[in-house]
Parts: structure tokens; sequence; C-alpha cells
């Protein structure tokens, strides 16, 4: 046993002085010192050696392995530290490794960036079911049976008395009927339109509905938080007019247009969205006093929203989800 | 609707307002201008030119060579039209000119070789009818180069105004000029009704009877006799024109004169077409069959409301007149129809019939039940003038309970509330009176005003405050620059879906959002769906089962434009009806559910990687990173997919916690070449429904490793149909809480291991937390692992 350390010592030594470089040291490397190395091997065959010679040879050995351990990492380290004078040709001309970070389709990110803001205002986000019930949809929000103001929102109907969602607004009468004041929240969601297809519109679209009542809100308020909405979201600068309009639910109603002058084309108003104070035949259908309390609400179509945004003139883009277009935002 | 601005003006002094002010003001008064079409606008650079020379064009049989002058120099003009001849006065567009019917300007051409310095237009080409047989030819006392607007005497602004279906009241000029009035502090004047009446009174010439009262609770009839019927007179003609109506005879033309005037429908009957003489208002026979002025026949049902003579039915109340009592050229006696019909008695009908004509228009949005005499009147006073005829003595009023106007209180202090603003009291008062509210009591807090009858849509405090806010213009309303927050609870809903979004996209995914609606078969194909009683089309008819048709539908889209490598996620409801019968929110199921998937090459060849492919084992680790993140403390577990209806081949079903919550797998062949895809696509779907209240642990501090970690590495031969889980289950049940980890870090199948063998290499991290590992207890663990494999599987350690 003795022996062989003994041999293989000077084998070792030879082969070490022959060592030129960081390539033959590396096959010096996995002779000795790999798993199946030589120096492995001995080890391994201690278990063989008789047991009164074991302390002796167990001492050889680790001589040995100290020995061969110190030649390589000095070795080693010479070699290291000669090559850092001549460094290797590095082409950093060479295209970096492709990463792709994907990205929210453009209505979650626009939706996105109105919830910031009204969260950052105060409000909370509810959402509603997409099949509601007539009388979530309508009636509940003061659309008389025979009114032709049903004739507003062309509806998809599932049977008599349910329906695709025409608007957001039914989470109100959700929101108003399982909580009570002060509610301030908006309600994003996913809305259906039975109209034909076409640049303009689509079957389906998102709105975020907007909800505030307590005992003090007033018209001028809703009209300061959706100033402060609109100037966050197009800038500060922006152009904005409130006119009158109708919606069931809401009394006085209102729509907001603002000053729209894409590059190149004559400026005109843009409506953005519709809003008013909640009808009080609303809060009485949520069991809400109306003489107490005072709400206001208001909804915006968020792809309208977004086209004006980035200028995108067919709506039907958006639902195509080319990867050519998805990978642009 | 079409608005005229002269024609306003006959009931409102408007001078010293510009119509860009008018148009202003009345949008911001609720009345919405939606477009504007100044007629002196419209014929800029279009003249009166006189022809001077037509010649042949001598490379064209139908054109001719004219030459036109302005008055100041001649221009060369190429005109296709064969009327158009020397000596003539015509309409002359110079270059610059925009055609107002088509919108194209005019610049100096040259055709079939000659040169053109202009146009000569046609009645169509001006906008100003549909006459397009040949060029328009004027007068000849007209003067070369008057411009046109001039020359025809159209120098009117229209108006196309959205009026919203509460507001009925101003589906008319006198309606527009009120609004108008009450905005710029004018009065409103009606014209002065000043009739002929002469010979027999009107109830001796016919009869009215009315049936059902509460269909119609007031109708007028008015008769004139010995009638011409005949074209009406240009003015009248022009109005009409203006506002885009196309004139048919003085009879039918005064009816929808004072529609658009006042806003109350009219009809005019054949007196001696009646039978019996006599108007009965009654409902239908159901099933009765009517034919009505267009010609079509119609099916009727017994909840409809029909005008009828003694023998049978000649209108629909309402909503268009019959064939049978037309007036014609050859009508002498006519009975004019002023009646007031049920609102929604005449919107069920219409809508039964999809028939909407302006008087129904008008009626189911509500009209005014005062204004029918007033209207029969002043049909009757035109109607005379334009035809000649005798009105005889006043007229036939069945109006058997009269309507009571309700009276409507409106507290100062609410409109402060409600607005956030003080109007002042006066201003309030003159608002609702110019509006036509009539002032019933007044105090120091409160208005009580007796609403006109021309607004059924005002019954409330809070349609009053809108009208006092509307006029007041909501512009004039200061908006508050600060707001209080109140500090109930914050929720938000979206927070879960926010971060799977977030969490798809580090990874690389793009977020998609499809079409929700399907076909019958395709949404059948996933699903129990729920199919839209009245749809687009069979292509839409009915409700997402899933969201894999959609994702599909989408993949096929990008290969078709050659993107093939996607990685695309989508969330959204799918619904699925539990019953045939939906009739509560207990039949159906509305899931949010998120599908994602991977298909093409996740590397495509490049100088640092060679091409791979994605396959199922990148969704799986996909769903352990996910959950992970959104999820913490959540267990995930998969487990083989053996249904046989399955979508999906090499399937998995995700355990979490316990619950089947989603699968991953590679879509059948059968269902991506359905939608035209021919390459693999792997796809991840969760239902987010659940996934939602699984409980995450609270995160908490795991102290760092302070001690090093040991490693291992064995490699066993054993057969090919050896799952690796397994393997690494038996290196895990065989060793001692030390070892930590287990990473199968090579598969190798090669001839030279055997027939059906394979290699697994396995590298065994071993670790204490509180200690540094001795070689020997690790060597222990390690060589009692690869006991345990050689013994469970007849695996052979390699290299041994």
């Amino acid at each position: 046993m003795l022996d062989r350390i003994e041999s293989t010592r000077k084998n070792f030594d030879e082969d070490l002085s022959k060592v030129t470089d960081l390539v033959s040291l590396e096959e010096l490397r996995i002779k000795y010192l790999s798993r199946k190395g030589l120096i492995t091997q001995i080890v391994d065959s201690l278990k063989d050696v008789a047991k009164e010679d074991k302390p002796k040879a167990g001492k050889a050995v680790n001589e040995l392995k100290n020995h061969t351990n110190s030649c390589f990492d000095e070795l080693k380290q010479k070699f290291e530290s000669e090559s850092k004078g001549k460094e290797e040709f590095v082409d950093l001309t060479l295209p970096g490794v492709e990463k792709t970070l994907g990205s929210k389709h453009i209505i979650t990110q626009t939706l996105d960036e109105i919830k910031n803001i009204f969260k950052g205002l105060g409000f909370s986000v509810y959402e509603g079911p997409e099949l509601e019930s007539d009388y979530n949809n309508f009636t509940a929000l003061n659309f008389a049976d025979d009114h032709p103001a049903r004739d507003m929102q062309d509806t998809f109907f599932v049977t008599d008395n349910f329906l695709l969602r025409t608007h957001t607004s039914p989470v109100q009468i959700r929101l108003m009927s399982s909580k009570q004041p002060p509610l301030r929240a908006i309600m994003p969601g996913k809305v259906y339109r039975n109209e034909a297809v076409s640049a303009k519109s689509y079957c389906l679209f998102h709105q975020v509905e907007g909800l505030y009542v307590d005992t003090d809100v007033t018209f001028a308020e809703l009209k300061g938080t959706l100033v402060a909405f609109v100037k966050q979201f197009f800038g500060q600068d922006v152009k904005y007019r409130f006119r009158p309009s109708f919606f069931p639910f809401t009394e006085p109603s209102a729509e907001m247009d603002i000053w729209w002058e894409p590059k190149g084309k004559e400026g005109r108003w843009m409506e953005i969205l519709g809003c008013g104070m909640v009808d009080p035949n609303v809060l009485k259908n949520v069991g809400i006093d109306p003489e107490k309390y005072v709400g206001y609400a208001f909804g915006m179509g968020i792809e309208r929203t977004a086209m004006r945004k980035y200028g995108i003139d067919d709506i039907r883009i958006l639902f195509d989800n080319d990867k050519r277009f998805l990978t642009q935002f | 609707m079409k608005i005229s601005l002269n024609w306003l003006k006959d009931y409102i002094d408007l001078s010293g307002i510009s119509s860009d002010e008018i148009v202003e003001k009345i949008t911001y008064a609720g009345l919405e201008v939606e477009e504007v079409v100044d007629q002196k606008k419209i014929f800029e650079n279009i003249v009166v030119g006189f022809v001077k020379e037509r010649k042949k064009h001598p490379n064209a049989d139908k054109l001719s060579l004219c030459v036109i002058t302005d008055g100041t120099r001649d221009y060369n003009v190429v005109c296709g039209a064969s009327n158009v001849d020397a000596g003539q006065k015509i309409a002359f567009a110079k270059i610059g000119a925009v055609i107002p019917n088509g919108g194209f300007m005019i610049e100096k051409t040259k055709i079939r070789g000659e040169i053109s310095e202009g146009m000569i237009c046609s009645e169509k080409e001006l906008g100003i009818s549909d006459n397009h047989d040949g060029i328009l030819v004027l007068d000849s006392f007209l003067t070369e180069g008057t411009n046109l607007s001039a020359a025809l005497g159209l120098d009117d602004v229209t108006m196309e105004i959205n009026i919203t279906p509460n507001r009925a009241d101003a589906l008319s000029h006198i309606g527009v000029a009120r609004d108008l009035s009450a905005i710029f502090n004018r009065p409103l004047i009606y014209p002065i009704l000043d009739l002929k009446e002469s010979g027999k009174k009107s109830d001796e010439l016919a009869e009215v009877e009315i049936k059902d009262f509460e269909k119609c609770p007031r109708y007028i009839g008015k008769v004139v006799s010995n009638v011409e019927v005949k074209d009406s007179p240009e003015w009248l003609k022009k109005r009409l024109k203006s506002i885009g109506l196309r004139p048919i005879n003085n009879v039918v033309d005064v009816t929808n004169y004072v529609l658009y005037e006042v806003g109350q429908p009219l009809h005019a009957f054949d007196l001696d077409n009646l039978a019996g003489k006599k108007i009965i208002v009654r409902r239908a026979d159901e099933g009765e069959k009517f034919v009505t002025l267009d010609s079509k026949e119609r099916k009727m049902k017994s909840s409809d409301l029909m005008i009828c003579d003694f023998d049978r039915t000649v209108a629909i109340a309402g909503v268009m007149g019959g064939k049978n009592s037309e007036v014609t050229t050859s009508t002498k006696n006519i009975l004019i129809e002023s009646a007031y019909f049920n609102h929604s008695s005449v919107r069920k009908t219409a809508k039964h019939l999809s028939l909407s004509t302006d008087a129904s228009y008008r009626f189911e949005r509500g009209t005014d039940y005062n204004i029918t005499l007033w209207a029969a009147k002043r049909a009757a006073q035109l109607i005379q003038e334009t035809t000649y005829g005798e009105i005889a003595v006043g007229e036939i009023d069945a109006y058997p309970i009269q309507i009571t106007p309700s009276k409507v209180e409106v507290r100062f202090a609410r409109i402060t509330r409600v607005l956030g603003y003080e109007i002042p009291k006066e201003i309030v008062q003159s608002i609702l009176t110019n509006l036509g509210f009539v002032l019933l009591e007044k105090s120091e807090d409160k208005l009580i005003v007796q609403v006109p009858s021309f607004r059924s849509d005002v019954e409330r405090e809070i349609d009053l405050i809108e009208e006092v806010a509307r006029i007041y213009g909501y512009n004039n309303i200061p908006e508050i620059n600060k707001i209080s927050i109140t500090l109930e609870e914050k929720v938000d809903q979206y927070e879960f879906t926010d971060k799977l979004r977030n969490a798809f996209t580090s990874l690389g995914f793009y977020e998609i959002v499809t079409n929700s609606m399907l076909s019958e078969s395709v949404a059948a194909k996933f699903g129990n769906p729920i199919a839209v009683i009245n749809p687009q089309n069979s292509e839409m008819s009915h409700i997402r089962t899933s969201l894999l048709p959609g994702l599909l539908t989408t993949v096929s889209h990008n290969l078709k434009v050659s993107e093939k490598d996607l990685m695309l996620f989508e969330i959204g409801k799918v619904f699925n009806k539990k019953i045939e019968k939906i009739s509560s929110f207990n039949d159906f199921e509305e899931t949010e559910s998120l599908i994602a998937a991977i298909t093409g090459n996740s590397v495509r060849t490049k100088w640092y990687a060679s091409d791979k492919q994605f396959d199922v084992y990148e969704l799986k680790g996909i769903v352990v990173a996910l959950i992970n993140k959104i999820i913490p403390g959540a267990v995930v577990k998969f487990e083989e997919c053996t249904d046989a209806n399955s979508n999906y081949s090499n399937c998995l079903k995700i355990i979490i916690n316990n619950e089947d919550l989603g699968i991953i797998g590679k879509v059948i062949p059968e269902v991506v070449e359905a939608f035209d895809v021919n390459q693999p696509v792997y796809v991840l779907e969760l239902n987010l429904d659940k996934l939602k209240w699984i409980k995450s642990l609270q995160k908490a501090f795991n102290e760092l490793l302070k001690f090093p970690k040991v490693y291992r590495d064995c490699a066993f031969v054993l057969d090919s149909d050896i799952e690796s889980a397994r393997v690494a289950e038996v290196i895990k049940e065989s060793s001692t809480k030390l070892l930590h980890n287990v990473i199968l870090f090579d598969i190798f199948q090669s001839e030279s291991l055997g027939k059906d063998k394979k290699s697994l290499a396995f590298q065994l991290e071993y670790f204490d937390l509180s200690r540094t590992l001795t070689e020997e207890e690790v060597e222990k663990d390690f060589r009692a692992a690869i006991k345990a494999v050689e013994i469970k599987f007849g695996a052979q350690l390699r290299g041994s």
C-alpha cells in the first residue's frame, strides 16, 4: 500500500512537471483528483488494508492528498493570473440573449390606468356577472317597461328575463342592495350590445362604472372628480365640457366630452363618458332613502378610451389578438 | 332630427345670435347638435354660369365641350349630360369647389384629352334632390357669377340634433325654439291661428266614437271640404326639403309640416272613402289583416288600437294609415285626425310590427294632449291656404275624460343640495316659466309649478332640478377641487386576477381578449351552451362554454400571418347551463376561467442556442412557479387525466391542496384541425372561481442556510417505462430528513444500455439547518437510496 502511495506521488510529480497550461492541468486533475481518479481509487482501497496498517496508510494517503491538492491549486492560480494579462477576444457586438416580457391586453392596460386613478381617489373595485337579470339590468335602473329608453341599448336576450348585460350599471344595483352607504366604488367589466360588428362597434366591449352614494354627494363633486380623472388620464391641459344627456338611472344626466385633435386632422369634441346624479327611483329600488342620501354615477367605455389614446380606428383589431398588435403595447 | 334655422326663426327672434352660438348653447342645454350644414358654406365656389358655346367632344360621343363664363372669364368644361346647351344658365362648380353630394374637390383635369376647368352640376350632385337626369338648368334672369346659395335662395343652416328619448317635447321646431327661448330669455311666438270657417259644422259632416279611452284619451277630427289636391307651393316644398323630407301633395305636406312644426302627428283621411263618415277607435281583432300606406299587409293583435270607419279598418292608430282611405289627387273632402294615443300602446304595436314611423316615434315618447286642438286648426288653415278648400265650422273633439295637469314642487335647498351650487331663486323661476311651467305657488323655500301638457317626462322634483341645471348650464356650475374620502373598508375584487395577469406577462405571455359569442356547434363541443334568442348571426348564437375556442381562433389567426411562436393567455367568464330552461341564477353557471397556451418554438436557432419546441413540461413548470408565487404555501400536484372525452392528450389534472382546479395538456389533433391549426398547442386551464378561495399561507421569513449543502450524483439504468417521479419518490422514502431535494438532471436512452432501457441521472441535495454534515452520514444516506432504487426497480447504478 505504502509503495503504491509512493509511486503515485512520484508519477504525479512527474506529470506535474509536464503541465504547461490550464488544459493540461485539467487533464492532470482528471487523472488523479477526479471521482474516479488514481487518488480516489487509493482512498477507496483503504478499506482492504489490514487493521493494524490502517493508521499508517491513512496518514500517508492524507499526506498524498494534501500534496497533490496544494500543487494543483498553486499551478491553477499561476496559470489563471497569467492568462489575465492576455484577455480572450470577446465580440461584444453579438446580439444579446433574447428575452420576452409579455404584456397585458391594451384593454386591461387602459383599465389598470383608470383603476389606479380612481383607487387613489378612494374608490373600491367591484365586479358582477355578465349574464344578468332583466330586473338588475333595466327595471331596477329605472328603465320603464315600455319606454323607448330601452331601445338605447340593443340587447342580447337569453330568455325573457335574462340577458347579457348591456352595461356595468347592474353592478351598482348589486352593490347598493348588499351594502349601506357610504359607497364609493368603480365596477369594471365586459358588456354586450346587439350591434352589427363593424370598425366602430363590436358585439361586446368593456366599461367602467363609478358610483358614490353618501349624505353629501353633489353634482359639483361629480364634475370635480371626473375633471381630476380626465386631467390625469389625458393630460393636465385637456379641454373638456359637460352637456346634458339622458340615462334612465341618473338625473340630472350629463355626458362629458373632451376636445380631440388627432395629428393632421381637424379637432372636434368627443364624448368620453356618461354621468349624473343617481335617480331617486334607483335609490328607492335598492332600499336607500333618497331624501337622506344622494349619489352620483358615471360610466365609460374602455375600448373607446384606449382607441382614442393610442389612435386606433378599428375596434375589431382589439379582438383579433394579432401578435404584431399585441407586442406593440 | 333635422332642424332648419330659418324655420326656427318663425317662432323666436334670433337676431344678433350667430348660428355657431345657437349650436353651442343648444348642445349645452341637452339638445346635442351632431352635424351642422350651412348652405352658404357648402356652395362655396359654386356659381351661376352661362354656357356660351357647346360642341361635341372630339374623342367621346357622349361628352360635350362647353365654354362657360362666370361673368369675369371663360372656362373650358367637359360635360357628360345630354341636356346641356348653349344659352343656358347652369350651376358651375369652379376649381376648388367641393361637390356637396360626394365630397370630392374639383380640380383642373384632362378628360379624354381635353382640358376641363370645372363641372356643371346636377341637382343630385348639389344635394338639392335625388334628380340626376341631367344638369340643373337655372332661371335665365340670374346673373353669372352669383353664388349658387344666393341664386337659389338656399341660405339656411340645418342642424342634425340628437334628441334623447325623454325629450319628446323637443321633436319639433317649436319644441326646439322653446328651449332657445329659455336659453336666450326671448319669447316663444306661436303662429297666429286665423281660420276662415264656413258651411256646415265638422260634427255634421263626420262622427267620432272612441271605444278604448285608455289607449286613446283624445281624438279630434276636423273637416275640410272641396280641396284641390296638387303640388304644394314652393315655400312649403322648400321647408320640407330643408329637413330632408320629400314633398308629396299639398294635403300630406301640410300634415307633415305641422308634425315638424309642433310635434303633433296628423293623419288626413279621404272623407268620402270613410264608410258612414264615421271614425271608430277600437282594438283590432286578433289576427286581423290590414294593408298600410306602404302597400304591406300587416297582421294585427287584439291589443293593437285601430282607426276604423263604419265597415272596416282605415289606419293603425298612431303608426300608419291605410291604403284604402289615402288622400289622392281625386280627393275632394278630407278629415284631419289629430289624436292623443297612449304611448305604451303605440310602442307595443310599432314594436311587434317592426314598423317605426314619424308618428309612432313621437307617440311612443309621449305627445302633448293639449296641442291636438291647435294642430288640427293649424293644419286646416294651411290646407285651406294651399288647396283653397272650405274649413267646416268647429271640430269633433272626442275627449271623454279630461287629463289633469300634474303639479310638482321644487325646494330651493334641494336644488343646492343636489347640484352643490346655489342658483338664484329668480333664475330658477324664470327658467321654469320660460320652459312652459306655470307658476302656481311661490314661497321663500320652494316653488310649485304646473307641468305643461307637452312635458310628460317631468313628474318629480328631481326632474325640475334637471331642467334648471341644464338651462343654467352644466358648465356654469363650478366643479369643486377638493373631495373627502370616507374611510370604510376598501375592496378590490380584481386583485387576484391582476396578480395572475402580472405573473403571466412576466413569464412572457401576451394577454388576449376574444369574442364570448360562438356558433352553436362550437359552443356545444365544449359544454352545455346558453343560446341567445336574438343573435346577430349563427356564428354568434351561443355564449362561450370554454375559453379554448377563442384561444384556438387566435392561434389560427396568428398562424395565417406567420406568427408561429405564441405564448397567450386569457381570463374571462364561461357559461354553462345546468337545466334546459333558465329561470333563475341557479339554472346556469358563470365561471371565471383562465386559459394559457404555448405553441411553436420556445427558442428559434440563435448563435447561443438551437431550436427548441414548446412542450407540456414547459406548462408544468409554469403551473408550479405560478402557484408558488400567487398562493404561497399551496401544494401543487399533478395527476394523470384519464377522461376519454378530454380535448387534450398527454393530459394532467392540476391538484392544488387536494382540489382539482385545472388541467394541462396537448390539444388533440381533431380539435386543433377544426380551427385550421396545424401545429401542437399546449394548454393550461384553471378554474379561477375556485382557485381564488384557496388560502395562501401568511408569508414568513425562513432563516437562511448557514451550513454547506452536500451534493451526490447517481445514474441508474432501468426499464424505459419506469416513471421518473416514482424513482425520485423511492429515493426520498429511503433517505433520512437530511435529503432535501432530488433533481433529475439527465435522461439518456441508447442501444448501448440494452433494449428498452434508459438511464436516469439524479442529483441529491443534503443539508441540515443546524450543522455541517459529515462525509460519512451523507455517504450512508446516499448508499441507502441507491440500494432502494436497485431493489425496487431492478435498476443498475451506472459506473459501478
